[in-house]
C-alpha cells in the first residue's frame, strides 16, 4: 500500500529544510556582518582602531580577518566569548586594553601567516621575533603616528 | 498594563534599530573634534567661569595643584635649582650648584626654582625674589612684559594699553585689585576660545612670529596646534630694545632657526643701534665678574623638541603631556600638564609604545637624562672657569700680549657663546629627553667655547693668569649657595665669597611687597 506521495511528513521535511536554509543564511550573514568594521565601530571606544584600519593597507579586509580564528569551529566560540567580554567591558567603562592580550596577539599573528605564508616560505621570519608586527609595527593600527592622526575626544 | 508592555516593546525595538543603524555606518576618517557653543563671554579670563560647562576638564586641570611629587630629575617641588646641599623642599640631589655664579649681576642670581603646575603660575610669580620687593616706590625693576606668560589677563591689558603696556613696571599689576592669583593664572582662555572652545592663541609674540613667517593659524593642522598652544610660552624669548621697536615687547628669536647656533648668530644683532643706525649685539646683562655681555636662555622647550626624535616625527606636546583618558565613560584630554614620568604605568607613552613595559620606557628616558645632567654640570663648571679667566685677564698687571685687545674680544665672545649653549640645555625642562643628540652636542660645543675662552685669556696675558686658574675650580670660585636681594644689603655677607665680593651693596631697605600685599603705604 505504501505512503502517499504528498503526505504531511514531506511538507514538514521541505518546510524544515526551507527554514533551515533561511536560518543558516541569516546566521551566515550575521556572522559576516559582525566581523566587519561598521559593526565593531558601533561602540565609540573602537573608533581609533576603526579609523586607523580604514586608513591602513588592510582597509578592505574585515576586522575579524585578523582578530578571530579563521577555522569556523574555533571562530564561533571565540567570537561569542570576545563579544560578550567587550560588551560587558564597555558597559562598565573599561578602556580598550593596551597592549592587546596574549590570546589576541597569537590569533592575529596566525592570521598574518595565513595570508602571507608564500612571502615567507623561504625565510626563517618567525624565528627572531615572536610576532610579525614586531617588525611591521604600523600594521598594529598605525600606533607610531601622532595621536591627532588617530583619534579625537568625544563626549 | 498593556500600555506599559507596548512602550517597553517600542523602547526595545528603538534600541535595536539604533544599534543596527549604527552598526551599518562605516567610520569617518575625518576625525572631527567635538564642537561646542558655550554660554561663556568671549573675553572671559577667569578659570571658574568654565567649571559648570566643562567639569571633567576643570577637575583634571585642578590636578596641577599637586606640588609634592619628584621624579629622578624633575618634578613639582619648587626647590632652589642651585641648591644640592639642603634636603627637599629647599634643595635637591640633582641641582646645578654654579647657577648663581653664572648669573652674577642678573636677577636670576636671587632666585630660580623648579617649576610647578600652571595653577601656581601667578602665585609663584609674586613670590619670586627676581622681582624687586624692596623699593620704597613699590617698583619691581622689571617690565610688565614679565606677566606675558603668566595670565590670560594679558588680553585685557594689551587691549587697554597697547604697546605702552610692556614697559610699565611689573608691580603696577601685582595687587589683588589688578589680578586674582588663583582665578586668572594660566588656564582655559590661555589656549581656548571661550565661546567655541577651539584651540586659539592669546600670545602676542607667537602671533608676531606666525605673521613674520606667513603662517595662518586657521590653516594650520590640529596636530600643529597641539604643539603651538604650548609654544606660546615654553620658548626662549627676549625683550625688544627701544632702538628696534616697541620698548620691551617680547620677541621669539627664531628668524635664523631654532638651534643654539642660530640664536647665537641672531643675537649678534637686535641690540642698541650704533651711530650708523646698525643694531649692535644684544645683551641681557653684563656678568658682574667677567664683565662679559651675556645672553640668557629661557625654557626653549619648543625649539629643542621640534627637531628631536619625537618632534620631527610630528608628535605633539599634547600627545605626551595631555594623553587621552576615559572619565565617566567619556574620552577626554588629560589637562594635568606635568612630568609624564610621574605615572607608574607610563600610559601616555604606551599609546604608541604599546609593546614596551613602563620600566623599560622609564629607563630609556633616564638613559638620556643622566648623561645630559652629568655633562651639563661639567659645562657649567668650565663656564665658571672661563668667566674667572677673563676676569683675571681684565685686570692683569703683568706683561700683556701684543694683540691683547683682539684676544680678549674673542675670549669674551667665547664666554658668551659657551654660556648661551649650556643655558639652552640647562633652561630646557626635559634634561635632554626632548632631543638627546642636540642636548649632548650643544653641551660639548659649550665646553669647547668655554675652554677656548680660557685659552685666549691665558694667551692674552702670556699665561700670567695660569697659576691662579690651576687646580679645582670649586676651590678657586666656590659655588654661591645663598644669595637674595635681602642678603645683598649686607656688606659682611658679600665678603664671604670671592665673587659676591664683586657685587655692589644694595641700600638697606625693608620689604615692601609680600606676595600681592603692599606692606607699606604708597608714598
Amino acid at each position: 500500500m505504501g505512503t502517499p506521495r504528498n503526505g504531511p511528513w514531506l511538507k514538514w521535511l521541505l518546510g524544515g529544510v526551507a527554514v533551515g536554509v533561511v536560518l543558516f543564511g541569516v546566521l551566515a550573514y550575521a556572522m559576516t556582518a559582525t566581523d566587519q568594521r561598521p559593526f565593531c565601530a558601533s561602540c565609540h571606544i573602537m573608533q581609533e582602531a576603526a579609523v586607523t584600519h580604514k586608513l591602513g593597507t588592510h582597509a578592505d579586509r574585515s576586522c575579524n580577518e585578523c582578530h578571530a580564528p579563521h577555522n569556523l569551529l574555533a571562530k564561533l566560540p571565540f567570537k561569542a566569548q570576545a563579544g560578550l567580554s567587550d560588551f560587558m567591558g564597555n558597559l562598565s567603562g573599561k578602556d580598550v586594553p593596551y597592549p592587546a592580550s596574549v590570546t589576541t596577539r597569537d590569533v592575529v599573528n596566525e592570521n598574518c601567516k595565513a595570508c602571507h605564508a608564500q612571502t615567507n616560505v623561504n625565510v626563517a621570519s618567525m624565528n627572531a621575533k615572536p610576532y610579525c608586527v614586531d617588525c611591521h609595527r604600523n600594521v598594529a593600527h598605525m600606533r607610531h603616528k601622532p595621536i591627532s592622526t588617530r583619534t579625537v575626544a568625544y563626549e | 498594563m498593556n500600555k506599559h508592555i507596548c512602550s517597553m516593546a517600542l523602547a526595545v525595538s528603538a534600541l535595536l534599530g539604533a544599534a543596527l543603524l549604527s552598526g551599518c555606518n562605516d567610520v569617518s576618517t575625518e576625525l572631527k573634534a567635538p564642537t561646542y557653543k558655550t554660554n561663556i563671554k568671549a573675553d572671559e579670563t577667569r578659570m571658574s567661569a568654565f567649571k559648570a560647562e566643562f567639569p571633567d576638564q576643570y577637575a583634571s586641570y585642578q590636578k596641577n595643584n599637586e606640588s609634592e611629587v619628584m621624579t629622578d630629575y624633575k618634578g613639582s617641588i619648587a626647590y632652589h635649582k642651585n641648591d644640592n646641599v639642603n634636603p627637599l623642599p629647599k634643595g635637591f640631589k640633582h641641582a646645578q650648584p654654579y647657577l648663581k655664579n653664572l648669573w652674577l649681576g642678573y636677577p636670576f642670581m636671587y632666585e630660580y626654582n623648579e617649576t610647578r603646575g600652571h595653577t601656581h603660575a601667578v602665585e609663584d610669580f609674586v613670590n619670586i625674589d627676581r622681582l624687586n620687593r624692596y623699593g620704597a616706590d613699590g617698583k619691581g625693576l622689571m617690565p610688565a612684559t614679565c606677566w606675558n606668560c603668566k595670565t590670560p589677563k594679558m588680553m585685557t591689558w594689551i587691549k587697554q594699553y597697547g604697546n605702552d603696556f610692556w614697559s610699565k613696571d611689573v608691580n603696577e599689576f601685582r595687587g589683588k585689585d589688578k589680578i586674582d592669583a588663583k582665578e586668572e593664572s594660566i588656564s582655559c582662555s590661555t589656549c581656548h576660545d571661550p565661546q567655541t572652545m577651539e584651540l586659539r592663541l592669546y600670545s602676542e609674540p607667537l602671533q608676531d612670529w606666525l605673521k613674520r613667517t606667513n603662517q595662518d593659524w586657521n590653516k594650520l593642522s590640529r596636530n600643529e596646534k597641539r604643539t603651538l598652544v604650548c609654544a606660546q610660552c615654553h620658548v626662549e624669548y627676549y625683550f625688544t630694545h627701544p632702538d628696534n621697536g616697541p620698548k620691551l615687547r617680547p620677541v621669539f628669536p627664531w628668524d635664523n632657526g631654532f638651534n643654539p647656533e642660530d640664536m647665537y648668530q641672531y643675537y649678534k644683532g637686535h641690540g642698541k643701534k650704533d651711530a650708523n643706525g646698525k643694531p649692535g649685539p644684544f645683551a641681557d646683562f653684563v656678568h658682574a665678574a667677567s664683565k662679559v655681555p651675556v645672553i640668557k636662555m629661557q625654557h626653549p622647550d619648543f625649539e629643542t623638541f621640534q627637531d628631536g626624535p619625537h618632534g620631527a616625527a610630528g608628535v605633539s606636546c599634547a600627545d605626551c603631556h595631555m594623553p587621552y583618558q576615559r572619565v565617566d565613560g567619556k574620552k577626554m584630554s588629560s589637562h594635568w600638564m606635568t612630568s609624564p614620568m610621574k605615572d607608574k604605568e607610563m600610559r601616555a607613552c604606551r599609546q604608541c609604545h604599546a609593546d614596551k613595559t613602563p620600566e623599560y620606557l622609564r629607563q630609556r628616558v633616564i638613559y638620556t637624562q643622566q648623561k645630559t645632567f652629568d655633562q651639563l654640570l661639567k659645562a657649567e663648571a668650565l663656564s665658571v672657569k672661563a668667566h674667572e679667566a677673563v676676569r683675571l685677564a681684565n685686570s692683569y698687571d703683568g706683561e700683556r700680549a701684543a694683540d691683547y685687545d683682539a684676544l680678549m674680544t674673542e675670549a669674551r665672545e667665547m664666554v658668551r657663546k659657551g654660556q648661551l649653549f649650556w643655558d639652552y640645555v640647562s633652561a630646557e625642562n626635559s634634561v635632554g629627553f626632548h632631543n638627546p643628540a642636540k642636548a649632548l652636542d650643544t653641551l660639548m660645543t659649550s665646553m669647547e667655547c668655554s675652554q677656548k675662552a680660557v685659552d685666549l685669556a691665558g694667551q692674552a696675558t702670556h699665561y700670567g693668569i695660569a697659576p691662579a686658574l690651576a687646580g679645582d675650580i670649586e676651590k678657586i670660585v666656590p659655588p654661591i649657595l645663598e644669595m637674595s636681594r635681602k642678603l645683598q644689603q649686607d656688606p659682611e655677607f658679600l665678603q664671604k665669597n670671592p665673587w659676591t665680593k664683586l657685587l655692589p651693596v644694595l641700600p638697606k631697605a625693608d620689604q615692601v611687597w609680600d606676595g600681592q600685599e603692599r606692606l607699606t603705604s604708597t608714598k
